[in-house]
């Protein structure tokens, strides 16, 4: 009778230990590989069941005084299948760990990437603090030069201020000389009106003369 | 080309010998009567093109005594323009071959202008003028006299830029002449000038710096004094990297630490680099730490 309890106990233990592990397995596991051992884990723990119904027969084969060992260990056989289930089903939506880490690449151990992280950020922050230098130095020497310009233009803005003076002063300087030329022009013709008529004069006193004096004799 | 310009050098010296000539005859009485100006007219245009073509030939010296005469015989006939630009283009024939001749005639054609009232254009030739003395002939003093002038004259006629410009130089070289007081003098009044003016504003901080470094040569406490006057004048200032600057240097004077003082000035250079002027300037305060530090031993 209890020979048959301990095959029953060793049955037990092995299939606990297949099934531990194989849910172990499950979230690493995806697609159709992930369904087969779900169903195998699944009839695993069926025959789990129907084992702890077999050692129950068993007990009650067993006369009663003896009968307390046997329900103890029944009793945690029992619990510890209920884990197993509920492991069981944990485990057919856990996230894994290994998934992650294939997802978003390989970190080796912890501490190791930790330092890698650290010197990395070091070595960003130096070059940013360079390049932040850099940045300062041009801007400085954009301000010089802006201020060189500045003052170009300010000296070229005088200069062509005192150009549109000399400019106006030259307009009203041309045009007082065409008035002083057109003036001029204008005495030119006066001048010539005049000789003319005196011409006419000297030349209508010389022929009066000269008829006086014929007339005269 | 070389040939051209060696036959083009002979024709000049035959235009030379004729317009002689010309000018020789028109002396004479005859001469004189019969439209004597005509003559000397003609001479003085080929003396023009003569020294046209010995420029070409590159032969300055020649070029340039050409042009004199021409400036001279139209002195003659009482065209001043015409000889003041001829002086004018004496003095740049000069420039590449005699630098004291070109200075004589630059003068020359200045007396001109200023008879005649141009004083911006008898300004713009005593910088040239200057410049010649800064660069070829290296007499500092002559430079700034000339600039001064040319400073003078500029504030005449209203054309503040370019009278800042000359002073500006005049300022720098009397600092480096060890001519402090009249060094700071400029560097204030021009600093005062273009604080208000919205174009020129930042160049003013630059020039209480100038003005600042040349206090401090003289005096810590002056510099000290100065710069809060220069606070109080114009805020902007207090913001400037050289206003640090000094302000550091000062710290370090005080305590006599040669190598704050480095460290300062090493650290503002790392930024934007000092100029010569600059450097000189900072070196002379530096001895002047050291100087004390030896003193004290």
């Amino acid at each position: 009778m209890s020979s048959d309890f301990e095959a029953y106990e060793q049955d037990f233990g092995t299939l606990t230990a297949e099934i531990t592990n194989k849910i172990g397995r499950i979230p690493k596991l995806a697609g159709e590989e992930k369904t087969q051992l779900v169903l195998n884990v699944d009839k695993q723990l069926e025959e789990v069941r129907e084992l702890l119904e077999q050692m129950d027969l068993e007990i009650r084969e067993i006369p009663i005084q003896s009968r307390g060992m046997y329900n103890s260990r029944l009793k945690s056989y029992k619990q510890e299948m209920e884990k197993l289930e509920k492991d069981f089903k944990r485990s057919r939506i856990a996230y894994s760990d290994e998934v992650r880490n294939e997802l978003l690449g390989d970190d080796g151990s912890s501490s190791e990437s930790q330092r890698a992280h650290l010197l990395d950020n070091t070595e960003r922050l130096e070059r940013s603090s360079r390049r932040l230098e850099a940045g300062y130095q041009i801007a400085v020497e954009t301000e010089q030069v802006g201020q060189e310009i500045l003052s170009n233009l300010h000296s070229d803005r005088e200069k062509i201020q005192r150009s549109r003076d000399r400019l106006r002063e030259t307009d009203a300087n041309l045009g007082k000389s065409s008035r002083i030329l057109t003036g001029m022009l204008r005495r030119i013709i006066q001048n010539r009106i005049l000789v003319f008529i005196l011409g006419a004069i000297l030349f209508l006193t010389i022929v009066l003369a000269i008829y006086f004096n014929l007339r005269g004799h | 080309a070389a040939a051209a310009a060696g036959g083009g050098e002979k024709e000049a010296m035959q235009l030379m010998a004729e317009a002689d000539k010309k000018v020789k005859s028109s002396g004479s009485f005859l001469g004189g009567m019969f439209g004597g100006n005509h003559k000397v007219e003609d001479a003085c245009e080929m003396y023009a093109r003569a020294a046209n073509m010995f420029k070409m030939a590159k032969n300055w010296s020649a070029a340039g005594s050409a042009f004199c005469q021409a400036a001279r015989l139209h002195m003659q006939m009482q065209n001043k323009l015409d000889s003041a630009t001829s002086f004018v283009d004496a003095g740049n024939a000069y420039k590449k071959a005699d630098p004291q001749e070109a200075i004589n005639c630059l003068n020359a054609a200045i007396d001109i202008y200023t008879d005649m009232g141009r004083f911006t254009i008898a300004a713009k030739h005593h910088m040239t003028i200057a410049e010649i003395y800064e660069s070829e002939l290296v007499d500092i003093e002559k430079a700034i006299a000339h600039y001064e002038q040319a400073a003078d004259y500029y504030k005449g006629e209203e054309s503040n830029s370019s009278a800042n410009k000359c002073l500006l130089k005049v300022g720098s070289y009397s600092a480096q002449l060890e001519q402090y007081p009249k060094a700071i003098e400029i560097f204030e009044q021009v600093a005062t000038s273009t604080m208000d003016n919205p174009l020129l504003k930042y160049n003013a901080k630059e020039y209480f710096w100038k003005a600042a470094l040349c206090h401090f040569i003289v005096d810590e406490l002056n510099a000290k004094l100065a710069i809060e006057k220069y606070e109080g004048m114009f805020p902007a200032f207090s913001d400037s990297r050289e206003c640090k600057l000094l302000k550091k240097l000062l710290e370090a004077h005080e305590e006599q630490n040669n190598e704050a003082f480095t460290e300062a000035v090493k650290e503002f250079d790392s930024i934007s680099r000092l100029d010569q002027w600059q450097t000189t300037m900072l070196l002379r305060i530096k001895k002047t730490i050291q100087g004390d530090a030896g003193d004290l031993k």
